[in-house]
């Protein structure tokens, strides 16, 4: 018994953090229909963010984490305001093929502007809190609990930001109909610079919560990278609340397949599972009947 | 445009008259015998001389550091070239190029290194392999379309990089994998003429696919699937037909890679190469093979050349794909083709004032 519960401890913890990246990734996909491949470079950013606030002004981890998330925000309505906005305005056709590739190429630029400024040298803390727990037979440092619960709350927050605040509600109506929102009187453009901004910061704050496991490093961005991208197609492009869920799927099948097969198979099999999924029900598991699916 | 014109024939029998066109358009312009071939090939003679030209550098070059700087432009050369096979006539980005080129040189360096077999043989198993793979490939891309095929393609590639990187046995995992070399020498040159000649022949193949009727469907598929598909061009059959050669020519490059750099590590599949393959591509204009060519040749030596600039160079090479991808998807086959606007019209124009004054 105590193995189950060591899997399901660690597929918890996996699975908090992916979700994080995945819902940042789906709202992006679902408002402004970018599949973004830079997702993982903000996770980076996060990253060294968070280590700079943490070492240098030394503000306490809660801080650290929120001032990363608001530095990435700002980073990210810089580069929706520089890019992807002037691409809105000059043409539509191929649009969600354009942005993959814009997105591919920002990621190239992001991670030489990482290069650039901070090296390519690991930039690591020890621990936000010192000390472990005891949670079934697995020891859990408190840092993976403290990056769990900050996953929650962020995640209830955007539910609750989403479901409840007028402009969350704008929000989803953007993602629901571009042209009906837009007669209602949504401004657009600041739905999308906005949108753009809060799915890096929930990027930058997965980063920045798990800096003393994963130090910041310019090429890091690439593993929770892949690893969004399966949640996104596991549970299908632009599904919000699904995300959430295909991230604790995706954490538990690694976590599984990591007891049962051993270290670096989990990729193969978490892959494997994808690309079955595209096979057979491309919508995502989540897809119903009727719902117009994203598949051209 | 093969796709308007597919889209007024719609029935099988229109589809074999548009072939018929196309072959007698081509009939019109054989004139003589080399034109016969050239158009055949798909040649001009100004890209038999650029040809002639980078197989003669090799006598006037003695440095072994530029040869090797030509051996490695060539390789990116070939692979782009493949890779704009793909990426330029049936529309699917191949986000997972790089991992057949991994799996041909990982195919051919343990078939040499376990198994003893001659690495000429290697080579030709390797590419043999990826079209396997790419087949196979193809198969799982069948009901995806943009977006969504590009990401299967790159799942599939993740899949086969993380195998090469667990399966330590036969791949000897991240520590590298010892291949033999194809020659006993230190010397580059006769690398040189062996790559040259896989580049020549994945350019004469592509080229010939392209001006073929086969490169017709292909551009066909690409701009309009239901267009095609209504007038009799099966989609599935040309998708899967040009990924499988598309991915076989990648497999004889990596072969070639694997018995030319000695060691082998997983890192050959990663994504980053592809980005890299796909922006030279990219950069030298989409659906133009001889763009590739061209591109390759002149953004390889120059990253070389730039290392100096240290990130900058990736940051101008990020900068630069970003530019052609989306604003100027010609890239330099247009830049080349303005510029030979321009001298036609000039030319025009001194004739003309010539005939005035007569």
């Amino acid at each position: 018994m105590t193995e189950y519960g060591d899997i399901i401890v660690t597929a918890i913890l996996r699975g908090g953090t992916y979700a994080l990246m995945a819902l940042g990734l789906s709202l992006v996909f679902g408002v402004m229909k970018i599949a973004n491949f830079a997702h993982g470079e903000f996770y980076m950013l996060g990253t060294f963010f968070a280590f700079f606030v943490f070492t240098g002004l030394k503000l306490s981890p809660v801080l650290t984490v929120i001032a990363a998330a608001l530095l990435a925000f700002v980073a990210g309505m810089i580069i929706e305001r520089g890019i992807f906005y002037p691409l809105r305005l000059r043409s539509k056709s191929n649009w969600l093929m354009n942005t993959f590739l814009l997105t591919l190429g920002i990621s190239i630029i992001l991670q030489n502007v990482a290069k650039l400024a901070w090296g390519a040298r690991y930039r690591g803390i020890t621990s936000y809190f010192e000390g472990s727990m005891q949670v079934s037979t697995i020891n859990v440092p408190h840092d993976r609990i403290f990056s769990f619960l900050v996953a929650c709350i962020a995640i209830i927050a955007m539910a609750l930001f989403l479901q409840k605040t007028k402009l969350g509600r704008a929000i989803r109506s953007v993602s629901m109909d571009e042209t009906g929102a837009s007669l209602v009187g949504v401004n657009l453009n600041v739905i999308h610079t906005l949108t753009f901004g809060m799915s890096c910061a929930l990027a930058a704050l997965a980063g920045a919560c798990l800096l003393s496991i994963n130090p910041a490093f310019p090429t890091m961005g690439v593993n929770p990278l892949y690893k969004s991208w399966f949640v996104m197609i596991l549970v299908g492009m632009g599904n919000l609340w699904g995300s959430i869920v295909g991230g604790l799927i995706v954490g538990a099948l690694e976590t599984i397949s990591y007891f049962k097969f051993g270290a670096g198979w989990q990729d193969v099999i978490s892959l494997i599972v994808i690309i079955f999924m595209l096979i057979v029900k491309p919508g995502g598991i989540f897809a119903r009947k009727g719902v117009k699916s994203a598949v051209e | 445009m093969p796709g308007k014109a597919s889209n007024q024939l719609s029935n099988k029998k229109g589809w074999k008259e548009l072939f018929k066109i196309n072959n007698g358009l081509k009939m019109e312009k054989e004139r003589n015998a080399f034109q016969g071939i050239g158009d055949k090939l798909g040649i001009s003679p100004s890209g038999l001389i650029l040809i002639v030209i980078l197989g003669l550098l090799s006598f006037v070059i003695r440095d072994e550091f530029q040869i090797r700087l030509l051996v490695s432009t060539m390789m990116f050369a070939a692979m782009a070239m493949a890779f704009d096979l793909t990426n330029g006539y049936v529309n699917i980005c191949n986000f997972g190029f790089c991992a057949f080129w991994g799996l041909g040189a990982y195919t051919s360096a343990i078939l040499a290194a376990k198994l003893g077999i001659s690495p000429w043989i290697g080579m030709l198993c390797g590419a043999a392999m990826a079209a396997v793979l790419g087949f196979c490939l193809g198969l799982l891309t069948i009901r995806l379309g943009g977006i969504f095929a590009s990401c299967m393609t790159w799942f599939v590639a993740l899949a086969m990089m993380a195998i090469a990187s667990n399966w330590v046995d036969l791949t000897g995992g991240s520590a590298g994998l010892n291949v033999p070399n194809l020659f006993q020498t230190a010397e580059n040159r006769p690398y040189f003429y062996v790559m040259y000649g896989i580049m020549v022949l994945v350019l004469f193949v592509s080229m010939y696919i392209t001006k073929s009727n086969m490169g017709l469907a292909f551009k066909a598929v690409g701009q309009d699937i239901e267009a095609a598909s209504s007038s009799g061009i099966s989609p599935n059959k040309y998708k899967i037909a040009n990924l499988t050669i598309s991915c076989a020519l990648a497999g004889l490059v990596g072969g070639f890679y694997a018995h030319y750099i000695g060691t082998l590590t997983p890192q050959v599949m990663h994504t980053s190469r592809t980005v890299e393959v796909m922006a030279i591509s990219f950069i030298g204009g989409r659906g133009t093979i001889w763009g590739s060519l061209v591109s390759a040749l002149i953004m390889v030596p120059l990253m070389e050349y730039a290392k100096g600039l240290m990130e900058f160079r990736l940051i101008i090479y990020g900068a630069a794909m970003i530019l052609c991808m989306i604003f100027y998807p010609r890239g330099i086959v247009g830049i080349l083709e303005i510029v030979k606007r321009l001298l036609n019209n000039r030319r025009k124009n001194t004739k003309e004032k010539v005939e005035s004054a007569v």
